[in-house]
């Protein structure tokens, strides 16, 4: 019986112990959960030290179908904020690990959710809600990262999500905010000068997650691969679309994470250069950050536009 | 002379002159330097003041637009009022084509099944599906599961698909092929439909490790081995164990693991009146093989579940144990974006004659023409001992398509 007491008192302060760690250990950093690199590397930016930031995602995923990994289950469950593009593109996956993650703080609408879409002009608003027209996103076009100026509503978004969250530290975020932007506007303004060569260059994406980077530098968008978001295309569609691109003179093929069968098809009938671009920051070791994310995506496109 | 001392005069003039002149002359440029520094460090400002305004007038444009855009989307939202709050409503359809050598001929709408689902407060959220069929029309699932609970805790109650299991809990629409695997059919019951409870448990382990204990009036849609349209003896109950983890075994590789033990202590069937304990005993494994980067097109499934079966039942000599084991084993590989193939291996006992089994192969072939559009092409052979169904033997070919209508999710357990 006396035995039993002390190991019973035993476990209570190794449990307690164990309690104590793990406060000391949250209350040095915030954990924050992101859905894309691009919001993981944006929330280090305007966190620093005050964060401890990681995306579920890596970047070479196709936002459309990331597998929905039990793994990110117990990430979710134990952080306490997380940040996601939302206008539905994580809707595939996110919701179902939601659903048994045990984190109410963090569900969409809670203090703890950093929507960063707030605030975006959102592109290609659906006018009819109709499956009939492929994988249609209710909310519009949820690819807002690829223009650079939304960005800027993205970090402010971030900062401000984390000062709700967290107010002692608002003047420090605000800070790191301030900074952040000196450098983007600084990027911003070397983007728009460099990319000054793609003005009015046509071009046809295999998705349809081009058109706010398109819209920002000044590209035509002619076509899509897919005949509709999510669906491949038909033969009769790939015999239209190089005919409209041999007439409207489309220079550029763009593709991300598919394959790059019909892209290289299509590019040997019609002469049009094929470019793989990324549509998330971490896919690769020069794309780690937003800024240089963005910086290899109009580099891949100049050098496309010049081979052209 | 006078010269020279003139000429002496004037340079030492002239070196006083520049002692005394070159001081206030760096003195100017200094000052002229510091007024340009001024000047500069204005402008720098100015400037920083004009890319802040042009930033801030951009930014106008943008939330501006953004503004006018939600004023237009809740002018909708207004115009739409009354179903607004509607819960998300589903539907699929799924309907075959088959033929079964020793039966014949059947086209089969197997289902209509209609899924509502929507939280109901900050709480919790449920959800129902409600299938029909050729045969009948009837409630599959009806549950109310919480969102909030404190402690990693879930509960749920009301009708639903047990947590036993990996298939048990899938509907048939969801299957990697066309039919219920007949080992999951005789000793589970089909889907692991229960009324009852359950209260989950997400372990703060590292990795992904989840308990689940839960209490039935009986488990398995199609289980006639209890009632469950009265009440009864509290022994009469189904009480469920399952433990489930998840662990990546590199980026691309992952393995699933899940045990679970349903124990009802006493059971009744119709040629068992004082009828004993029973045990269902289900391990599930489920390895992935999910490239990232290319997971549109590539991937491989290995999947397979173990069933024991246990009763005491009553025999002329007392009571006795009646051991049944039986499983199905299936791999899918996906051959391109819209392609995929596989191989599934049954092992069904009959669970009153344990050494009678109905073994089958079953390849099928699935085009997914889209994310709500599926054809699936079926050939199985049954190498039956039982003989207690036609349609449990012998070649057979089924023709599917499966169509989504709507809202369309079963959730994290059918992922």
């Amino acid at each position: 019986m006396k035995a039993g007491h002390s190991n019973l008192v035993k476990l209570i302060l190794v449990l307690g112990l164990l309690f104590g760690l793990h406060a000391t250990a949250s209350a040095q950093r915030i954990r924050v959960i992101t859905t894309v690199p691009d919001l993981a590397d944006m929330t280090k930016q305007i966190g620093k030290e005050l964060v401890e930031v990681e995306s579920l995602t890596r970047g070479v995923e196709f936002m459309h179908a990331v597998p929905v990994k039990p793994s990110f289950v117990p990430r979710l469950n134990r952080t306490e904020v997380l940040v996601v593009m939302g206008l539905d593109l994580e809707s595939s996956w996110l919701p179902a690990l939601l659903e048994v993650a045990s984190n109410p703080k963090i569900l969409p609408g809670q203090i703890g959710h950093i929507d960063c879409s707030v605030g975006v002009n959102v592109m290609e608003l659906p006018k009819t809600l109709d499956r009939a027209e492929g994988d249609v996103h209710p909310r519009g076009n949820p690819h807002y990262n690829l223009d650079p100026l939304n960005g800027r509503i993205i970090a402010r978004n971030i900062a401000g999500g984390l000062a709700r969250s967290f107010p002692q530290h608002k003047a420090a975020f605000e800070k790191n905010l301030n900074e952040y932007l000196a450098e983007l506007n600084q990027a911003i303004a070397r983007w728009e000068a460099m990319a000054a060569p793609l003005k009015d260059v046509r071009i046809v994406a295999y998705h349809r997650d081009w058109s706010y980077f398109a819209n920002r530098f000044g590209m035509q968008i002619i076509g899509s691969i897919e005949t509709k978001p999510g669906i491949e295309p038909t033969p009769n569609h790939l015999v239209s679309l190089a005919q409209k691109m041999q007439q409207e003179k489309a220079q550029i093929i763009i593709y991300g994470p598919q394959s790059d069968r019909f892209p290289r098809q299509l590019a040997n009938q019609t002469g049009a250069t094929v470019v793989r671009l990324q549509s998330t920051a971490g896919a690769l070791p020069d794309t780690d950050t937003y800024i240089k994310f963005i910086d290899y995506n109009l580099r891949s496109l100049l050098g496309a536009v010049k081979k052209g | 002379m006078a010269s020279f001392g003139d000429a002496r005069r004037v340079a030492i003039l002239s070196l006083l002159g520049a002692l005394v002149l070159f001081p206030s002359i760096s003195a100017a440029q200094d000052s002229e330097l510091e007024s340009l520094r001024a000047m500069i460090k204005t402008m720098q400002q100015d400037l920083q003041k004009a890319l802040s305004r042009i930033e801030q007038l951009e930014d106008e444009k943008t939330a501006g637009a953004a503004k006018l855009e939600q004023v237009e989307k809740s002018i909708k939202t207004v115009q739409s009022a009354p179903s607004i709050l509607n819960p998300a409503i589903g539907m699929v359809i799924d309907a075959t084509a088959e033929h079964r050598a020793k039966a014949g001929g059947d086209f089969n709408l197997r289902a209509a099944e209609l899924g509502i689902s929507a939280a109901i407060d900050p709480y919790a959220r449920a959800y129902a599906f409600i299938n029909a069929n050729r045969d009948e029309i009837e409630l599959e699932e009806a549950a109310i599961v919480t969102t909030s609970l404190p402690w990693n805790l879930q509960a749920r109650a009301g009708r639903f698909f047990a947590d036993f299991g990996r298939l048990p809990k899938f509907h048939p629409h969801e299957y990697p092929f066309v039919n219920t695997p007949l080992s999951l059919e005789r000793m589970v019951g089909g889907e692991s439909r229960a009324d009852g409870v359950e209260l989950s448990y997400l372990v703060p382990t590292p990795f992904f490790l989840r308990a689940t204990l839960g209490g039935y009036n009986k488990m398995g849609a199609d289980n006639e081995r209890l009632d469950d349209t009265r009440p009864h003896a509290w022994s009469r109950f189904t009480y469920l164990g399952r433990l489930q983890a998840y662990f990546d075994l590199a980026d691309n590789h992952s393995v699933e693991l899940g045990s679970s033990l349903a124990y009802t202590p006493s059971i009744r069937i119709p040629e068992e009146p004082h009828g004993g304990s029973r045990s269902l005993a289900g391990l599930d494994l489920t390895y992935r093989y999910q490239p990232l980067a290319s997971v549109l097109y590539q991937g491989f499934t290995l999947g397979g579940e173990l069933f024991g079966n246990t009763e005491r039942v009553e025999r002329s000599s007392g009571f006795r144990r009646v051991r049944a084991l039986g499983g199905y084993a299936y791999g899918e590989a996906k051959i391109n974006r819209e392609w995929t193939a596989g191989f599934l291996f049954d092992n069904a006992p009959s669970l009153s004659s344990p050494g009678k089994k109905t073994i089958s192969y079953s390849p099928f072939v699935t085009w997914s023409l889209s994310e709500f559009n599926r054809l699936r092409f079926q050939y199985s052979f049954l190498d039956d001992q039982v003989r207690e169904e036609k349609t449990e033997r012998g070649n057979q070919f089924f023709l599917q398509w499966t169509t989504f209508l709507g809202s369309h999710s079963h959730g994290f357990r059918t992922r």
